[in-house]
């Protein structure tokens, strides 16, 4: 029986899921657009999985989950480790490339970059609100000139002439591509631009004064795209890698944590098994009006059986799950709970030191004649230098 | 005589201030009335009455007034901040804080009280930084001055233990003088070390204590709404937390003395020396500098700590909070940031 290790990733563009062993060897990939219903996605990802390899001889040891989508997910199938994306990111393609010392990843929704110094990333830098390039604007765009995103970066490299587009923006980009195009730029011409657009604002944005060094990786989906990957290349004057299975790398990477949290508390997978695959789940939400927070509430039901319930601010509704006494306990405290607490410690100090409170009250705000006297003598005159003070401000 | 309220906003320096007003009103024999805590409706009507593109901590304020408002309190304490250290003044939105709530709130019921607080130190005890308020009250010069004696008395104790070690979030959810006098003499006397400052503290399951040092102005680290609760992640990951409260005003003057030419503004300045101290210092693991989108002051102060801190080679991130921020985005940030320390750590 080998120990076999889940790694999950649920981005906004792509499910991936992949399997790896003991000696980190790939058993088995899958990438997957996110056609909206990440569970049903998973369950049927996992369907495959159980139909490519023969399940008898492996045994799930640890289950790892990242991506944007990862809570829901983890909750759903018992995963033992669940981790943001960029970490993830990280330990793979440091694992793949130990000399990697820069690494641009450009996902669906968000991008990064990782600076890895010796083998450990030191630095990280993820792009803000904005998703001007990303890949679901790539995406966007590749529909609108009815190109598909397959062929996307092909046609790049095809372009004859330079066409400078804004890319600042998505909703400036993509009026510039439409003034470009009535100039009668060529399709190719028009998407190089579009790409060098992409990478100069990834470098404005994420770089920024960084120094980068080699090897340079690029990952995510994104590097799929031969022709982003050739403006990397014109911009930093150096090859860039992408590496074999760069678009399921985040995967990778969880599934090697996963490992790494299993061995380390030494504890079973406390994955659900692959009965989950015919069970039916459910996600409902409702606006809690307890407090004027209204947070919605999500809870994740399996076979009507709640497992899950989260967005709440305070908790009270994640910890209703726990049990019902917790519950009770918790919906009192749930949005003053740090009143709560103070009131609570204060309480126990009224015992211990009941008397002794009294009595440095009555000490600290004892009236002492002749010292009150001397006190508003001194801040008579510090007001008086105040006042004149007043004057010279008002100059200012 | 029915006691007087006086409604305090709890946004912005309140949570800088919060005890010697507590301690003041009570003084006065006035009822201090808190607004509520920050809340997604609050921000909403905040946001609603505001000019959009200033920046969320004065939209928090809006929400907060109008908040306020509909308590039913006598009065609305606001003063005026404008100077807390011989030339040099705090953010321009601070100066005009009273006039901007005139205007974005012109159906205003309650009356504003809006002192002009000019002081040489962050003690604003002086009579002349109170008059309207003794003037609306009828309080006779000799009173507000014992009172203000016995509030600034009481704020330095709370100080005192901030520069221990506490953070300001320890207190800032208590509203009753008498809870909050307990609480402090219950610190004071306290054998246990605070949370920044414990040497046993337990981090989640095999994963080794870091320290981080939390630079932002209080109303945006302490209001716990507005950044998603981001001091609780932080401990709730294994962090000891610090932040600018805890740094000596001496160290503060001698970092920012190091600067050819100190800010303009009060609290960016004391932002700077605590994050220089917080740079050098090898108990430090790393840097994070939380700013609100669109504040100017941190424009030029996240720029110079950007590049001191690649000098001093400390682990640095800039989190920017705004009215619509995803949790799980700031989660991943805070996450990823952390796993790059303790993989620093295990290597090591």
């Amino acid at each position: 029986m080998n120990n076999l290790y889940l790694g999950v990733d649920i981005g906004s563009v792509s499910i991936n899921i992949v399997a790896i062993d003991e000696e980190n060897e790939l058993v088995f990939k899958l990438y997957t657009r996110n056609s909206g219903n990440p569970i049903e996605l998973v369950k049927e990802g996992l369907a495959k999985l159980r139909e490519e390899i023969e399940l008898e001889n492996y045994k799930i040891s640890g289950v790892g989950v990242t991506g944007s989508g990862r809570q829901l997910i983890a909750y759903v199938l018992g995963a033992d480790t669940v981790k943001n994306e960029i970490t993830a990111h990280a330990r793979a393609s440091t694992y793949y490339h130990p000399e990697a010392g820069t690494i641009f990843e450009i996902g669906g929704q968000d991008s990064k970059l990782i600076i890895v110094e010796d083998g450990i990333a030191v630095d990280f830098a993820m792009n803000t609100v904005c998703a001007a390039g990303t890949g679901s604007f790539l995406d966007h765009q590749a529909e609108r000139l009815g190109v598909p995103i397959e062929e996307f970066g092909g046609l790049a490299l095809e372009a004859d002439r330079d066409v400078r587009i804004a890319g600042r923006c998505t909703v400036f980009a993509e009026s510039d591509m439409i003034s470009k195009q009535q100039y009668g730029f060529t399709k190719p011409e028009i998407i190089n631009g579009l790409s060098e657009a992409l990478v100069r604002n990834y470098m404005n944005n994420l770089v920024r004064n960084r120094v980068l060094e080699g090897e340079y990786i690029f990952q995510g989906g994104v590097a799929a795209n031969i022709g982003i990957k050739a403006a990397f290349e014109e911009e930093i004057g150096a090859e860039v890698i992408v590496p074999e299975h760069h678009d399921v790398m985040g995967a990778i990477g969880i599934a090697m944590l996963a490992k790494r949290d299993v061995k380390r508390s030494g504890q079973e997978s406390s994955f659900r098994g692959f009965d989950l695959t015919e069970q039916e789940f459910e996600t409902t939400s409702f606006e809690c009006e307890d407090c004027a927070n209204n947070c919605e509430v999500i809870k994740v039901i399996a076979d009507s059986k709640v497992i899950a319930v989260t967005g709440d601010r305070c908790g009270k509704w994640t910890a209703s799950l726990i049990g019902d006494s917790a519950a009770n306990a918790n919906v009192e405290g749930s949005s003053e709970k740090e009143e709560k607490t103070a009131a609570k410690s204060s309480k126990k100090q009224d015992e211990d030191l009941n008397k002794n409170s009294e009595e440095l009250e009555a000490n600290l705000y004892k009236v002492d004649l002749e010292k009150e006297k001397q006190v508003m003598k001194e801040l008579e005159e510090l007001e008086k230098s105040d006042e004149n003070k007043k004057e010279d401000n008002s100059l200012v | 005589m029915k006691k007087r309220k006086v409604g305090i906003p709890r946004a912005l320096l309140y949570y800088y201030y919060f005890p010697f007003w507590l301690k003041l009103f009570s003084e006065l024999n006035l009822e201090p009335v808190i607004s509520d805590s920050t809340s997604r409706d609050l921000l909403n009507k905040g946001v609603k009455k505001s000019l959009s593109e200033i920046c969320v901590p004065i939209k928090v304020m809006i929400g907060h007034v109008l908040n306020l408002d509909q308590k039913d309190v006598d009065y609305i304490f606001m003063p005026r901040f404008r100077s807390l250290k011989k030339d040099v003044v705090l953010c321009p939105k601070f100066l005009g804080l009273p006039d901007m709530i005139r205007h974005s709130l012109p159906g205003l019921k309650t009356e504003v009280i809006a002192d002009q607080i000019d002081s040489k130190s962050d003690d604003i005890a002086q009579f002349s930084n109170h008059q309207k308020l003794a003037e609306t009250f009828s309080i006779t010069k000799r009173e507000m001055k014992s009172a203000l004696k016995k509030a600034t008395d009481f704020w330095q104790r709370y100080r005192d233990l901030l520069f221990k070690g506490y953070l300001i979030d320890d207190f800032a959810g208590i509203e009753e003088l008498e809870i909050l006098e307990k609480v402090i003499t219950k610190f004071e006397n306290d054998p246990k070390p605070p949370q920044s400052r414990d040497q046993n503290l337990e981090a989640p399951v095999n994963e080794e204590v870091v320290d981080i040092a939390v630079i932002g102005y209080v109303y945006n680290i302490f209001d716990q709404y507005i950044n998603m609760d981001i001091i609780n992640k932080l401990k709730e990951m294994g962090v000891r937390v610090h932040s600018f409260s805890m740094v000596a005003e001496e160290t503060i003057e001698k970092e920012l003395s190091n600067l050819r030419k100190p800010m303009f503004w009060e609290f960016t300045n004391k932002l700077y020396g605590a994050a220089e101290h917080y740079l050098k210092n090898d108990g430090i693991d790393g840097v994070i500098h939380l700013t609100a989108f669109g504040c100017g002051p941190d424009s030029m102060l996240g720029q110079i700590l950007e590049v001191d801190a690649k000098e001093y080679e400390k682990t640095f991130m800039t989190l920017r909070i705004d009215e619509q921020t995803g949790e799980s985005h700031i989660i991943t940030r805070i996450e990823a940031f952390i796993d790059l320390m303790r993989l620093k750590k295990e290597n090591n």
